[in-house]
């Protein structure tokens, strides 16, 4: 069964149709990517699948469970985390406590654990700071964790987002378009950052504009234009696809497949 | 918008600084006399006030111009309990402060779904509610006349005989509070606030349930709010709805901005300063209320992180990791 | 149970006190359009109209209408120094909103305090505009001030009407709430247009107060009620709409009116308050949306 199902999911804003019945499956330890041009309904689609829009018809289900139409931090809290195309840190805090943040989702306790400090929520705080200095390690932001999150270059704001987001410990790692606003080095750190999270059996679906990124990550591709998909296959399908082809040099883009960055026009 | 909690384990003097002049205050209130006592004893209770309005507002990152609302209600809870009905104090305290809470629980429901305007409007209408209420239900308030009579604070048989064990009392209930908001802003509970503070969408998105902890962040500020206003009851020995009125909600404001928003000791402190300011400037005892306003606007506009952002200016920067020159999200595309 | 002549006059009470709300209603539109504000010591100008006239007629035995021509420029100057001194500092520094809402919420403790240290703390009123009275019709009584409110009510709304579409600061500053960014693009002095919704709205304030102050006597303190029953009057309005705060005045006049029947006259600020939370908590986003306010 796969982990992630969208099926017939439409989105409708008054007369204009961002998502047309769009549908497919993320299977279970995947790398899965959702391209197409500006304007295609991508980020209204990622919003629909997180929770922070309400589809107009069709489902979502994680894991076999309909979780369209729950609260955001509900769909969260099933393990399915999301980052932010602008990036959402806590901006005051520091690295460090960004990332302990993370750890909401897989900790207990409210006022009382944080009053009395049983055994057990000491062990946990103390549990969090090691998982966090290991999550900062992964994204080689240990040097820099007193920092508050919001000094930070934008290129370590997005890992230490990833970062926060993998301290949740998703089961699907939602990332809306992580690429933006980043340069070349960055997006290859980046890059890899993402595989060494899928080697962790993390399952992804990034939702991207940045094709040097999603051809070089992706082990499969669904790309949609005007709402609708109108592709999907492996990366060496896709860059073949003739609707796809159309749809980008139709537009002002153009699919590559050496990392050239599509034009933003 | 608020910088908060600086790491108090890097550079321990400038955390135990105000620690020193808190204790150093509270010594001081105790060998003197008379006035200075009622004084110190007024910024303790304030102190518990604005720590529990710092905690809505300094770590939460939201608004409330209504706190005043709920130490009217413990004021008048033990006023009412104690004076009227000779309760014992300390559950008189603890029922009015349970009282506050479930209120502010259950308005807190509705009002904390508003946002910006409707939000400060309505947290403000909260406490016009209830001064209009003390006025107007005399049967029970005895309108303007207020509450006189109320016992000193104590224990079963024991009764706080002077000013000064008053005194000690007031500084270990406030130390009390201090430490509960340290303990609940340094675990998983308060870092999810103080997620919401930074942003909403990233902490719902970490699957934190933001209308739940605004809530609870809303009870907790309502409790210390309870709790003072109890306290002042059993320190004065009388109550009116002056006491609770708009101008309190702008005193408290003046300590929280002055003494550092969403740090520890900054309520505190801004209390110390705010309520020992007059007395040393006792010509301006008229003005005092025109004075507190002109100060916070003063602070609004001047120095919004109060005197401990003021502080930061001269601090240290912490070794900062070689930026790079793109510290700002310029939307740099790749050639 | 009361009866019906008591409705009836309570009913035309009610719309006496409700244009009041609804003049204060639309000054708090008129600042909250050119600038994204909600001016929380609105109510204050409303006192300062009605005290600064009382001073002038008690203790400089000034005719009425020399009164009313000093006391409203006086409030007028009391909103422009509101503006320069408090609001336009933390608009340049984009202070937070709920710092800018603080700020003008201070200045109003801070306004009725002075008014204590040089006037009193007691309530003030003068005589009605025009003596007699009141009109009797069979058991009802009509105060002559009511149709003083009702003129005066009509007349302020109609030049407002004349100033926002005939005139070039009118135009201008409708520009202004339509879209402040295009409005500066369009040379369009966006900050004396802010200054000028202070003065106007705070001129506003003052006449509301002049005409309210021989019906209800005026104290220091008197501004929040009329502040708080001004923004239901708006928000029932729609904000930014100038009829619907008149309109929405007059309804909340009424239903205090009645309030003031069934509970009697002691609560009625608390029953305008729990209205105004049951307004908020039944739109709580919704009549706002349409306008944008400033993002913080």
């Amino acid at each position: 069964m796969a982990l992630l199902s969208v099926n017939d999911l439409t989105m409708r804003f008054g007369g204009l149709v961002a998502n047309d019945r769009i549908g497919f499956d993320v299977e279970e330890g995947a790398i899965f990517a959702v391209i197409g041009p500006n304007g295609a309904g991508k980020t209204t689609l990622f919003n629909a699948i997180s929770g922070a829009l309400t589809p107009t018809s069709g489902e979502v289900r994680f894991d076999g469970q309909i979780i369209t139409g729950r609260p955001q931090h509900a769909v969260a809290g099933a393990g399915l985390v999301r980052t932010y195309q602008l990036v959402q840190l806590f901006a005051d805090l520091s690295v460090r406590d960004n990332v302990a943040v993370g750890f909401h989702r897989v900790s207990r306790g409210g006022v009382f654990a944080a009053l009395f400090r049983p055994g057990w929520a000491r062990a946990q705080e103390a549990h969090v700071a090691e998982k966090t200095r290991d999550l900062l390690e992964f994204v080689g932001l240990s040097g820099v964790a007193d920092m508050p999150a919001g000094k930070l270059p934008y290129g370590q704001q997005r890992l230490l987002e990833v970062a926060r987001a993998l301290a949740a410990e998703p089961r699907l790692l939602l990332l809306d378009e992580p690429a933006a606003g980043l340069n070349t080095q960055e997006t290859a750190a980046l890059a890899d950052v993402i595989e060494r999270i899928n080697g962790r059996g993390v399952t992804v679906l990034l939702v991207e504009h940045d094709m040097s990124l999603v051809m070089k990550v992706a082990r499969r591709i669904v790309v949609i234009d005007f709402g609708r998909k109108i592709a999907e296959g492996s990366p060496a399908e896709i860059k073949v696809h003739p609707d796809v082809l159309a749809a980008y040099l139709g537009g002002t883009e153009a699919v590559a497949d050496d990392g050239a960055e599509p034009a933003h026009a | 918008m608020i910088s908060r909690v600086s790491t108090s384990t890097d550079r321990p003097w400038r955390a135990l600084l105000p620690v020193a002049v808190v204790l150093g205050v509270m010594a001081f209130g105790l060998t003197s006399s008379g006035y200075v006592v009622t004084v110190i004893g007024f910024a303790a209770i304030y102190g518990i006030f604005c720590t529990g309005l710092n905690f809505f507002m300094g770590y939460t990152g939201q608004a409330s111009f209504g706190q005043n609302a709920f130490a009217a209600l413990g004021g008048y809870g033990t006023a009412i309990l104690c004076g009227n009905h000779y309760w014992d104090p300390l559950a008189a305290f603890l029922v009015s402060m349970v009282f506050a809470g479930l209120v502010a629980y259950l308005v807190g429901l509705p009002t904390l779904k508003l946002r910006g305007h409707y939000l400060a409007m309505a947290t403000f209408a909260l406490g016009l509610i209830t001064y209009e209420i003390s006025i107007e239900w005399n049967g029970l308030t005895q309108g303007y006349m207020g509450i006189s009579g109320i016992p000193p604070l104590g224990v079963w048989k024991f009764e706080l005989a002077n000013e000064k064990q008053m005194l000690v009392a007031l500084t270990l209930l406030m130390l009390l509070g201090v430490w509960i908001s340290v303990r609940l802003r340094d675990s998983r509970f308060g870092r999810a606030l103080r997620a919401i503070a930074g942003s909403e969408p990233a902490a719902r998105a970490l699957g934190i349930d933001v209308a739940r902890y605004k809530l609870a962040a809303f009870v907790i500020a309502a409790l210390y709010a309870s709790a003072a206003g109890s306290l002042f009851a059993h320190f004065v020995g009388f109550i009116s709805p002056e006491v609770f009125g708009a101008a309190m909600v702008i005193q408290s404001f003046t300590m929280l901005f002055l003494g550092g928003i969403g740090t520890t000791w900054g309520p505190i402190v801004g209390a110390i300063m705010v309520l020992m300011l007059p007395e040393f400037l006792r010509g301006l005892k008229e003005l005092q209320d025109v004075v507190y306003s002109m100060a916070l606007i003063a602070l609004l506009i001047f120095a919004p992180k109060g005197l401990a952002g003021l502080g930061s200016l001269f601090a240290r920067r912490p070794k900062a990791p070689v930026p790079t020159p793109s510290g700002a999200p310029a939307r740099a595309i790749a050639k | 149970m009361p009866d019906a002549v008591q409705f009836i006059q309570s009913l035309v009470n009610g719309v006496g006190v409700g244009l009041i709300y609804g003049l204060v209603g639309i000054g708090f539109c008129v600042i909250y359009n050119a600038s994204g504000i909600v001016n929380f010591a609105q109510g204050v100008f409303v006192m300062l109209g009605g005290m600064a006239c009382e001073v002038l007629l008690r203790k400089f035995h000034l005719p009425l209408p020399i009164a009313f021509l000093i006391a409203v420029p006086f409030v007028a100057l009391v909103g422009l120094l509101m503006e320069v001194l408090v609001v336009r500092p933390m608009w340049n520094r984009g202070s937070p909103l709920f710092a800018i809402i603080l700020a003008t919420l201070a200045t109003q403790i801070m306004i009725e305090r002075i008014t204590i240290l040089t006037v009193d703390e007691q309530p003030h009123t003068f005589q009605e505009f025009t003596l007699g009275g009141p009109l009797k019709i069979g058991a009802i009584a009509i105060p002559y001030q009511l149709f003083w409110i009702v003129g005066c009510g009509a007349l302020m709304v109609g030049l407002l009407w004349l100033f926002f579409t005939r005139t070039r600061a009118g135009r201008a500053l409708r520009a202004c709430s339509q879209n402040r960014e295009a409005a500066a693009l369009l040379g369009i002095p966006v900050g004396a247009m802010l200054l000028l919704s202070f003065a106007l709205s705070a001129a506003l304030g003052a006449v509301a107060g002049i005409l309210v102050t021989p019906m209800q006597a005026i104290a220091f303190n008197s501004g929040t009620p009329f502040g708080v029953s001004g923004f239901i009057a708006a928000i029932i309005g729609g904000f930014g709409n100038a009829a619907g705060a008149l309109a929405g005045g007059i309804l909340l006049g009424v239903l205090q009116a009645v309030a003031i029947v069934l509970l009697g006259a002691g609560f009625k600020n608390v029953a305008a308050l729990t209205a105004l939370l049951f307004v908020l908590f039944l739109f709580p986003s919704g009549l706002f949306a349409g306008l944008k306010p400033k993002a913080h």
